[in-house]
């Protein structure tokens, strides 16, 4: 039943997002047309295309004939290039993949194990630090923070190259701007959760048992403490799948952001909506995934 | 445990990177000249298709793969490029292709019959921003395989000005190949692939030259520092390209160029009719202290769409002066209380948005307080095209006949007929067209004002010092690919 309700808010919101989005784009000025043939087409040629791509339908129309597609898994051919999308969509997804599990990876590696300390430290100066640079960090734009770590490691140092998609280490500078950021906000949520829990009763209790301080927080304290880490990894992962367009642009590396954003310049309609799509099925996705963490973070909720 | 899985993993990584950098520097000490040579830029090829392709960089890279018949001199007049024209009457041009000429990248030769395949492929494409341009053309005849006529419905004395079409192959064509993917021409560099560059290859000694999109102008400087790239070209701020000049590692090269910067106006707006307003805003600007602040070297005050060197250019334009005091004066004489509040349009380029926030504050003085809306590239620019604005600013980019005058500003040629976009009407100016007086036909717009003229840019090109035989060009095409050098240090 649970399965069944979960799977047709799934579907709604992907057919909500879908709507949306086709509205939006049509409402927005400008005109496929006009970018394809330019100002000085005369009337006859515009409408002649406008009638071959399908503009000249009603909107209902249109977005029948998308869905109509879409049930089949068509998601139809870059007005521009005239690829088929799903093409694009092979090569750019992947890499948004492996940038973003990178990313969050590089986050929690960093932010988690900074949140405990600066927990076990509360009050002290070590605690003072953490704060100091985790606010810091989450405070970096990704404009700013990216040409830095460039200057750093790539021109300074010259360790790493500076952008692009052409060596296994390419993606390490992007991964770690993105991944700062994350920790920063991970450090944060980890350290409150943790201060929370390590007040109750039933930690006194293990303490009082005689167990070790080191089973104490990692198997009895940061296990309580998991469920609001788990909630912000879920909406991290969620929004670093929906591409990080400015962390793409400036390292040049082709995900499906930096592939939304030109369809949208381009006014490609239906590669602007399958990137949409395919960013909506992701953070639902994801979502699915978080609640299931959820299950194994915290018996109670399998039962509840 | 968990805590050592996550730093092995960082060590991990910076081992990787740690390797990366050894290979780098072994790569650096083995370079030769057959070594790619790398160009940074900030927007790639949109097509490789000469019967689609609208955008700079695509039209650039076009330039080198394919050849067109005729091309243009320093004084921008046509000049024979793979073909020589002979205009047999008003309507009716004989282009006799000259020998020897390059063979298609295929190793097919090129003949007439390539020649009209190309120009009736235009007027046959569904989608071909061309196809208005060349709709005049009424037949195309080949009398042998060099020689062949171009028969015209209208009378047009620019027409040889227009076979700047890069030849394809009619075998091709005929198979409806993808050029717009895979081209193939007969120009100095061949196509070799495109996945998130763009690769090509010299056709007279292989010399291997990749394009590759860098969007962040701060990105690609460091590129270039860092090696990555060898060589920019425009695009750049002003403040990044005085740094760069500081720099031993890079050599820093500019041009005039001839690409006219301008403001829009609305004609049909009740304020902008007014020919005082317009001359008061002409007054409001200090040309010449955004070009010192802003713009790079060798940015020259404008007068004209077509530069001074143009054949059709006009030399005794002189440059309204900064005088808000006289501005403001204008403004009140044209019945208007102070301030007068203006809205500019622009797009959110950076350099863009920097030049608006000057005139904004440039024209403070003078009594015109200026709103700056800056809005993504096609809302903006479909704004600028339904006539939805009061100012806007834009550049005119590679332009070559002195029709450019009639398609601006002739009170028959608003959108979506021509490029009037400010909707200026002056019986005047429409006879000057018609008679093809360009120096009175500047004069006047000069004197009317449906244009603020800025500037012409000035081009710049940066490379590092393995880079030989490259400079920029007024329009800034990048047609010495074909010639530049990479050495070894």
């Amino acid at each position: 039943m649970n399965i069944i309700k979960r799977l047709t808010s799934l579907f709604t919101v992907i057919f909500g997002v879908l709507l949306l989005t086709f509205l939006l784009i049509h409402l927005v000025p400008g005109d496929p047309v006009d970018v394809m043939l330019g100002e000085s087409a005369n009337m006859a040629d515009r409408e002649a295309l406008r009638a071959d791509l399908g503009l000249d339908q009603p909107l209902v129309n249109q977005f029948g004939s998308y869905l109509a597609k879409l049930m089949y898994g068509d998601l139809g051919q870059s007005i521009h290039t005239q690829t088929p999308i799903i093409d694009l969509i092979k090569v750019r997804y992947p890499a948004t993949v492996k940038l973003a599990l990178l990313s969050l990876l590089i986050g929690i590696a960093i932010g988690v194990p900074l949140g405990i300390f600066a927990a076990l430290k509360a009050g002290h100066w070590q605690d003072f630090v953490v704060t100091i640079v985790s606010v810091r960090l989450s405070a970096m734009p990704a404009f700013w923070l990216g040409p830095v770590l460039m200057l750093i490691f790539a021109v300074w140092l010259g360790w790493l190259p500076v952008s692009g998609m052409d060596s296994g280490t390419s993606i390490i500078l992007p991964a770690v701007t993105l991944g700062f950021g994350l920790s920063a906000i991970l450090t944060r949520m980890t350290r409150t959760s943790l201060l929370e829990v390590l007040n109750d009763d039933y930690i006194r209790t293990a303490r009082a048992k005689g167990l070790s301080e080191q089973t104490v927080i990692l198997r009895h304290a940061l296990r309580a403490a998991l469920l609001p880490i788990i909630t912000i990894v879920g909406l991290q992962m969620g929004s670093l799948l929906a591409g990080t367009v400015i962390t793409e642009t400036i390292f040049s590396w082709d995900g499906v952001g930096r592939l939304l954003v030109e369809s949208i310049e381009k006014r490609d309609y239906p590669v602007t909506q399958a990137c949409v799509l395919i960013i909506a099925l992701s953070y639902v996705l994801v979502n699915l995934a978080t609640d299931f963490l959820y299950r194994i973070a915290d018996p109670r909720m399998r039962y509840a | 445990m968990k805590y050592l899985r996550f730093l092995l993993i960082i060590y991990f990584l910076q081992l990787s990177a740690c390797d990366f950098a050894s290979k780098d520097t072994n790569r650096d000490a083995s370079v030769h000249q057959s070594t790619p040579i790398h160009f940074a830029l900030s927007q790639a090829p949109l097509s490789l298709d000469p019967r689609v392709a609208t955008d700079a960089a695509s039209e650039r890279v076009i330039r080198l793969i394919y050849q067109p018949l005729v091309d243009f001199d320093q004084n921008f007049k046509p000049t024979p490029k793979l073909a020589d024209w002979q205009m047999v009457s008003a309507t009716e041009y004989l282009v006799s292709l000259k020998s020897p000429r390059p063979l298609f990248h295929n190793q097919q030769p090129l003949n007439a019959e390539d020649v009209k395949a190309t120009y009736d492929a235009i007027l046959q494409l569904a989608n071909s921003p061309l196809s208005a341009e060349y709709a005049n053309i009424q037949k195309i005849t080949v009398h042998d395989a060099e020689h062949l006529t171009f028969y015209l419905k209208q009378p047009d004395p620019y027409f040889a000005a227009k076979l700047i079409i890069g030849i394809m192959p009619k075998q091709l064509l005929e198979q409806q190949h993808d050029f717009a993917r895979y081209p193939i021409g007969n120009g100095p560099l061949a196509f070799v692939k495109k996945n998130n560059k763009l690769v090509l290859r010299r056709v007279a000694d292989g010399q291997i030259i990749t394009l590759s999109e860098v969007k962040d102008p701060t990105v690609r400087v460091l590129k270039l520092l860092r090696g990555e790239t060898d060589l920019l070209q425009g695009e750049l701020p002003a403040e990044l390209v005085k740094y760069l000049q500081t720099k031993p590692e890079v050599t820093v090269k500019t041009s005039p160029g001839a690409n006219y910067s301008y403001l829009g106006l609305n004609m049909q707006d009740p304020m902008l009719s007014s020919l005082k307003v317009r001359q008061a805003i002409a007054h409001a600007i200090d040309r010449q202290a955004l070009i010192d602040k802003v713009m790079v070297n060798h940015t020259r005050i404008a007068g004209a769409i077509l530069p001074p060197e143009h054949y059709a250019g006009n030399h005794s334009l002189k440059a309204y002066d900064y005088n808000p005091q006289l501005a403001k004066r204008l403004l009140t004489e044209a019945g208007l209380s102070l301030p007068v509040k203006l809205i500019y349009k622009t797009s959110t380029d950076a350099q863009r948005v920097r030049i608006a926030t000057i005139l904004q504050a440039q024209m403070r003085p003078a009594g015109i307080e200026l709103e700056i809306r800056s809005l993504d590239w096609g809302t903006f620019f479909e704004d600028v095209k339904q006539g939805n604005f009061q100012l806007f600013g834009l550049t005119w980019v590679g332009i070559k006949t002195p029709e450019i005058y009639t398609n601006v500003f002739a009170s028959n040629h608003f959108p979506p007929n021509g490029f009037n976009r400010g909707r200026f009407s002056d019986a005047t100016l429409d006879s000057l067209l018609e008679k093809e007086d360009w120096q009175a036909a500047t004069d006047r717009i000069h004197e009317q004002l449906p244009y603020i003229p800025l500037w012409y840019e000035g081009q710049f090109a940066v490379s590092n010092k393995k880079i030989t035989n490259y400079s920029p060009k007024p329009d800034g095409n990048w047609d010495d690919l074909a010639t530049i050098r990479k050495y070894a240090h």
